[in-house]
């Protein structure tokens, strides 16, 4: 069986007038970690919301390959039975409709099938326990009055619960402090298998010590400029995005 | 028809027949705004489906049933001011209902466990003209839920007058789920005393067209009034909705809280009015209207009112009307939801809370199951 998972050839995105992506490649097997780094502005959570078909940005060329399909144009919610997950970097607040309610209904919706009850309380409780998170979660309201850690958690969870099998991770370490990033990134960990990949797309090195990633991409205006292991996440640190910057011009 | 004869040898008889005399000077009225147009009122029948529920702590009578032509109950009816739906609709009712109730909880009797009251139209049956009466006497407490249903084709005209005394608390719950092609007017009157407070629940789901009106008197100090309502239309469906607090009172309250949700051709006007009489000093009033429009073809007109006629009072209002947020349902379909399943999710969601104010779980679920029909009707 082929490895290959997502394979993205040239993309370009325009959102209103201004065209974001500039022709960007890139590729993730199944089992691999992958962190995207880059400095603001430079596209990275605009190629999140491309790969999930955010419905502002459009495509102007280049093809999205996920599972030997070219998913340029389908729906939002088939790339989700396809097996994509996208952690928001801001989600939305939904009044009404519980935690439990809303996995369990999107659970049903992935998997075609209806989840009993009981069943998927249990698995729900399981997945909690991992990400540290109080049983009272599943009664409250979506991200309703979620502090920024909570709403990340509730991401993580979401992940862990839909078992997708690409999870692409928009800055989903930012705003959370030590304790919450090492909860974050034990919950990431624990579902990472050889059967799945994850995309990070973060600003910081914290979450790479936890994550172990099989590759580290540098994304400036709109491409992937650079490609490496590890250690290019250390130079960065070190020496900031401005060589690459220059690089460009 | 609706004359005289329809009247004699009956209750409360020299009211009725004031109120046959404005009757006969009114016309029926048209409401181009949810196309109600050369309405005919249908043929008078007899509604005889009503089952008078039992409750030892509360009287509870048939307003059929009562044979003295003037009693205790007199006063109340009379009813000094302009209300309602429509003059011609209220008087309708007034002079020939054909069911109702009159409820009076004495002073100190707390009654928990609601009382219900189900209004089924059918072809014996066709048409319900319910005028109620409830009294709540000082320091008492009572629920009443009125469910209005049919399955045919069927015509309500209703009036309910409340009048709770000082420091007493009613709510009444009312549900509409007609069928499809009837017509229902409803038109509510209170009375609020002194720390008493009125709650109101109005779910409206059926008819072709749907009027109601609330108005709520808070005549005294620290009178208060709630009246929280949902509303869904469909199909060609025009839904009228007419709240009124006015605050005669100090430091009185009221609050509205309105969440629609309209698709099709479906047409709603909603008008909320805070009115502050002078002397209501200190009193606070709120409303907030907001529906989710499902389809470019609906109409919706929402007309809020603060009138004051006092300084220093706090009025606070606000409509709003828009499509489902397109991050919203980016958000819920990255999650599998087809985008009809993430609409209906969110209209759910948001009817939720005032569902569940019904205290009834039987009526909770068939309000539930017919808002999910209707949003997953016509689904490509």
């Amino acid at each position: 069986m082929s490895k290959k998972l997502l394979d993205i050839k040239n993309l370009h995105s325009r959102v209103e007038e201004a065209e974001i992506l500039k022709g960007l490649n890139l590729q993730i097997n199944k089992g691999e970690i992958h962190i995207i780094m880059g400095p603001n502005g430079a596209g990275k959570s605009t190629l999140a919301n491309v790969l999930m078909g955010h419905p502002k940005h459009e495509i102007t060329d280049g093809e999205i390959i996920f599972n030997d399909e070219n998913i340029n144009d389908l729906e939002v919610n088939k790339r989700a039975k396809e097996g994509l997950f996208l952690s928001f970097q801001y989600p939305e607040e939904i009044p009404g409709v519980t935690v439990e309610n809303f996995l369990r209904t999107a659970k049903s919706s992935i998997t075609e099938e209806k989840q009993g009850i009981f069943a998927f309380r249990k698995i729900l409780k399981e997945k909690m326990e991992l990400l540290e998170m109080d049983e009272s979660y599943a009664t409250r309201y979506l991200n309703q009055g979620f502090s920024g850690g909570e709403k990340k958690k509730n991401e993580i969870l979401q992940m862990a619960v839909l078992e997708p099998k690409l999870a692409i991770l928009d800055e989903t370490d930012s705003g959370l402090d030590i304790d919450a990033i090492r909860i974050v990134s034990k919950g990431v960990k624990t579902y990472s298998s050889d059967d799945n990949a994850i995309l990070v797309i973060t600003h910081y090195n914290k979450i790479l010590d936890y994550l172990e990633p099989d590759f580290v991409h540098i994304l400036v205006d709109g491409k992937i400029v650079k490609t490496g292991g590890v250690e290019l996440a250390h130079e960065i640190e070190e020496k900031g995005y401005e060589e690459f910057k220059r690089e460009l011009s | 028809m609706y004359n005289e004869n329809l009247i004699n040898n009956s209750s409360f008889k020299n009211y009725r027949l004031d109120r046959l005399k404005e009757y006969n000077k009114l016309q029926l009225p048209e409401w181009k705004r949810i196309r109600l147009k050369d309405f005919q009122i249908p043929e008078y029948k007899e509604y005889n489906n009503l089952q008078i529920p039992i409750e030892e702590k509360l009287d509870i009578r048939d307003i059929k049933e009562i044979r003295e032509d003037i009693n205790e109950f007199t006063k109340y009816l009379r009813v000094d001011e302009e209300f309602g739906v429509d003059k011609k609709f209220v008087t309708l009712t007034e002079t020939f209902y054909n069911t109702g109730v009159i409820v009076k909880a004495d002073r100190n009797k707390i009654v928990k466990d609601p009382i219900r009251l189900d209004f089924h139209m059918d072809e014996k049956n066709p048409i319900v003209l319910d005028h109620n009466l409830i009294i709540a006497e000082e320091n008492s407490e009572l629920t009443i839920v009125m469910d209005y249903t049919s399955d045919i084709k069927a015509f309500h005209s209703g009036v309910t007058k409340v009048y709770a005394k000082d420091n007493s608390n009613v709510t009444i719950v009312k549900l509409q789920r007609m069928e499809s092609e009837s017509n229902d007017f409803d038109s509510n009157i209170a009375f609020v005393g002194r720390d008493a407070k009125v709650n109101w629940i109005s779910i409206e789901l059926g008819s072709k067209i749907t009027s109601s009106s609330f108005i709520t008197n808070l005549k005294e100090d620290n009178s208060e009034a709630d009246l929280k309502s949902i509303y869904f239309g469909d199909k060609e469906m025009g839904i009228d909705l007419q709240y009124t607090m006015n605050h005669y009172g100090r430091r009185s309250l009221s609050n509205i809280e309105t969440k629609g949700a309209l698709k099709d051709k479906s047409k709603k006007v909603f008008r909320g009015n805070l009115d502050f009489k002078k002397g209501s000093t200190r009193s606070k009033g709120e409303e907030e209207e907001y529906v989710l429009l499902l389809d470019k073809t609906v109409k919706s007109d929402a007309i809020p009112a603060l009138i004051c006629g006092e300084d220093d009072v706090e009025g606070e209002h606000a409509a709003s009307a828009g499509q489902i947020n397109s991050l919203k349902l980016f958000y819920l379909m990255s999650r599998g939801m087809s985008e009809k399943e993430a609409k209906k999710m969110i209209v759910e969601a948001s009817f939720r809370p005032i569902i569940d104010e019904i205290p009834y779980e039987d009526l909770r679920e068939k309000v539930q199951e017919n808002i999910h029909g209707r949003l997953i009707d016509g689904e490509a």
